[in-house]
């Protein structure tokens, strides 16, 4: 028993998150939010980037040249794509669309996708709004009939509009049963979602703190305030007990998923709603980045199964007979 | 006690209930925020002035009917009820009227409220700085008497619809050499203003709804000086404490929000979490809550007693409950919440227009924690 990252599992979670935040700055945010159909994988640099390192092979087999990681270290790359709000479609790739394709026998796709040529999309019963789907070439459907790759042009996708400026939302036009790939697909979206959030509050907790220390009012920075200072307390409490939630959800998957993502739900609204209040005025802006952050943890709130679903699955495991309770079940 | 409308009352509310039937625009306006929602507004303000329901609380003269602020109420009511727009006039009608009929001279109220009340002028508050915020008392703008005018220099931020107004109500610092609270004034400047800039700021829904306000030595008439000379910091008191105490935010304006938290409720009840049900059940609990002390308030004002330090208390139980009630429908709508209008938009967008407005409640009209502080401090007794 040790739950912790081993040193070579957080090398390469180090490693990806260097190249995260070494390209995707706000700046580059900004650039894409003034108009979101510019996020696109021909010459994009840090697509090409991710591919050198490896990061779409990430949870490939090694048999097909890929680095073969458990769900529990790509939540640690999530993590960080959600601390720099990363508009590419990298987690839902690497994170969930490759490991159904090579359990679904895709090899050649696969190895497109690993180099970062081939871009897949995964479409179930619970992702009936694609964000960004124009990025992907193709997608995994799960639950029409039988589960296939379709391309992109066979689908029918309408148009809807997203609070998020990063976002180019799409409806996809099908009806979708619930089934084993979906099931599949929704542990590591759930999962993957909840660790973006995490990344996405931590993000808003030091652009608060940064402010708190920056900004003067009454001749001290704001930070110095107790009420301010127990805000962002608060905050950081609710974070530093959902992320342990959220890998324990990568290893064992089941019940520990739901709570794992409304944790990070609960986390994410908390403090997108702490960031604004310490941002004050500046923080009802456009302007200030903060936005973008928030915006984005209002959406990846409801992505791969909003509060309710995972709730209710909460409810239909604890209020059973025979439901495993009480100390000593949580871990094996 | 006595809990009961009289006739008189209830004949008020059905014919106010009737007049707004007739006249509410069948579709809602687009927001204030934007230039062509902010006309559609005035155009409102307009129409309700020429059947003089615009302020009906406001002596006759000034246009008003001279009704009580149980009649007010019972308007609010019904013009929420009706979904009629919001009020673009919201600031000078709550804000600065009631200022204006305190501190006003008769030239002034003459001149400034009839206008007002037509629709023809409408107000923006013009307070904050850029490093003047929750520390009002930091403003740095100056107002500087030459002759019978004052010349103002400085800049003001915030300031909510100020691109489209026409006129704004500042805190400026007349008093050369005078620090925090001494020495302001309240002066009303037209925003055409020679010397005046406006420049729009995005809010989080991108629309320009803020404006900072740059003075290069903007000349006013001293007649346009609200109040005494120097003596500003008072008088602006007086009108946060209508902000908060009770005219900005009145019970209907929640009532009916969570009456349609309610139905919303209803049509997804299927597929909700138990425990969503009790959050709205405390939504509307709250919305009544704030209607029964809201009513006594009134009364207690009629009767004569002043509102001050405890109209922190009224802003933030409106503000938490706006909070409230908005993140309870975010959490209803799951995978539609983060829809703005458009396809599958869950009543055109408006539940996360009112979120994300809901968040900014804590902020405007003085802090939140600001608010708790004056209440520790001021009606508790706490240690500074
Ligand atoms: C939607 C909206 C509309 C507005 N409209 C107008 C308008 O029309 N005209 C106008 O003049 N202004 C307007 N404002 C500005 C508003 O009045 C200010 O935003 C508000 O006073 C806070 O000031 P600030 O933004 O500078 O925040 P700051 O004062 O910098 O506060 C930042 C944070 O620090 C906290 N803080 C500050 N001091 C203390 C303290 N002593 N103790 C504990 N915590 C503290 C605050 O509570 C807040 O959480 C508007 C703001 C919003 C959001």
């Amino acid at each position: 028993m040790d739950f912790r990252y081993s040193q070579d599992q957080l090398d390469l979670i180090d490693a990806a998150a260097n190249v995260l935040s070494g390209e995707n700055t706000v700046e580059r945010l900004r650039a894409f939010a003034a108009d979101p159909t510019t996020i696109c994988k021909s010459e994009n640099s840090l697509w090409q980037q991710f591919a050198e390192l490896g990061l779409f092979g990430f949870m490939a087999p090694e048999s097909l040249g890929g680095l073969a990681q458990p769900l529990e270290v790509m939540v640690g790359v999530a993590e960080s794509a959600g601390y720099v709000g990363l508009p590419e479609p990298l987690i839902e790739v690497a994170g969930i669309s490759v490991p159904l394709l090579n359990e679904l026998g895709f090899e050649d796709e696969l190895t497109a996708v690993a180099l970062g040529e081939l871009s897949v999309g995964v479409i179930s019963a619970l992702q009936t709004y694609q964000s960004n789907a124009h990025f992907h070439d193709s997608f995994l459907v799960a639950g029409a009939g039988v589960d296939n790759l379709q391309s992109r042009s066979s689908l029918k996708l309408t148009p809807c509009n997203s609070i998020d400026p990063l976002r180019q939302l799409t409806r996809v036009e099908l009806a979708l049963k619930q089934n084993a790939l979906a099931d599949r697909a929704n542990l590591h979206g759930a999962v993957l979602s909840a660790a973006q959030l995490l990344g996405l509050s931590r993000r808003m907790i030091d652009m608060s703190v940064e402010y708190a220390k920056e900004r003067k009012q009454f001749g001290k920075p704001i930070g110095s305030f107790q009420a301010i200072k127990h805000h962002l307390a608060n905050a950081y409490t609710q974070l530093e007990f959902a992320r342990p939630m959220v890998q324990l959800a990568a290893l064992q998957g089941g019940v520990a998923v739901h709570n794992a993502k409304i944790a990070a739900i609960d986390t994410a609204t908390l403090i997108a709603e702490t960031a604004i209040q310490v941002h004050g005025g500046m923080g009802y802006t456009y302007e200030v980045d903060l936005h973008l952050f928030m915006k984005r943890a209002w959406a990846l709130s409801a992505e791969w199964g909003d509060r309710n679903y995972h709730m209710r699955k909460l409810e239909q495991y604890l209020f059973t007979d025979g439901a495993t309770l009480g100390a000593s079940q949580t871990f094996s | 006690m006595n809990i009961n409308f009289t006739q008189e009352q209830q004949r008020f509310r059905a014919e106010v209930r009737a007049w707004l039937a007739d006249n509410v625009p069948a579709e809602r306006l687009p927001s204030f925020d934007t230039a062509e929602g902010f006309e559609l507004h005035r155009e409102w303000e307009k129409k309700l002035a020429a059947g003089n329901w615009g302020n009906v609380n406001w002596p006759i003269e000034y246009g008003g009917r001279g009704l009580d602020l149980i009649s007010w109420l019972i308007f609010e009511e019904e013009y929420y009820r009706a979904d009629a727009p919001l009020r673009v006039s919201q600031n000078g009608i709550f804000l600065l009227a009631p200022t204006i009929m305190e501190f006003g001279s008769d030239e002034q109220k003459a001149r400034f409220l009839p206008p007002m009340a037509a629709g023809d002028e409408i107000w923006a508050q013009a307070w904050s700085e850029p490093g003047a915020g929750s520390d009002m008392a930091a403003i740095t703008s100056k107002a500087e008497r030459d002759g019978d005018h004052y010349v103002i220099t400085g800049q003001k931020t915030w300031s909510s619809r100020a691109v489209f107004a026409d006129w704004c109500f500042g805190l400026f610092r007349t008093e050369a050499g005078s620090e925090r609270h001494k020495g302001l004034s309240k002066i009303l400047v037209p925003l055409d203003s020679h010397g005046l800039t406006r420049r729009p700021i995005a809010q989080l829904d991108g629309d320009p709804g803020f404006a900072e306000l740059f003075f290069d030595e903007v000349r006013v008439p001293v007649a346009n000086l609200l109040g005494p000379e120097h003596g500003g910091w008072g008088v602006a008191m007086a009108t946060a404490g209508f902000e908060r105490g009770l005219l900005l935010r009145s019970p209907a304006r929640f009532q009916e929000a969570a009456a349609r938290l309610v139905r919303l409720y209803q049509s997804h009840k299927h597929r909700l979490a138990s425990g969503v049900g009790e959050q709205v059940v405390q939504a509307w609990m709250n919305a009544e809550r704030f209607c029964a002390a809201t009513y006594q308030l009134v009364a207690r004002v009629q009767a004569g007693a002043s509102i001050s330090s405890e109209s922190s208390a009224n802003k933030l139980f409106w503000s938490e409950m706006d909070k409230h009630l908005h993140r309870t429908a975010m959490s209803i709508m799951g995978a539609q919440a983060e829809l703005q209008e458009g396809l599958d938009a869950i009543d055109n967008g408006r539940w996360l227009d009112g979120y994300m407005f809901s968040l900014a409640g804590p902020i405007y009209a003085g802090t939140n924690e600001v608010q708790r502080n004056i209440l520790a401090e001021r009606v508790l007794g706490l240690p500074r």
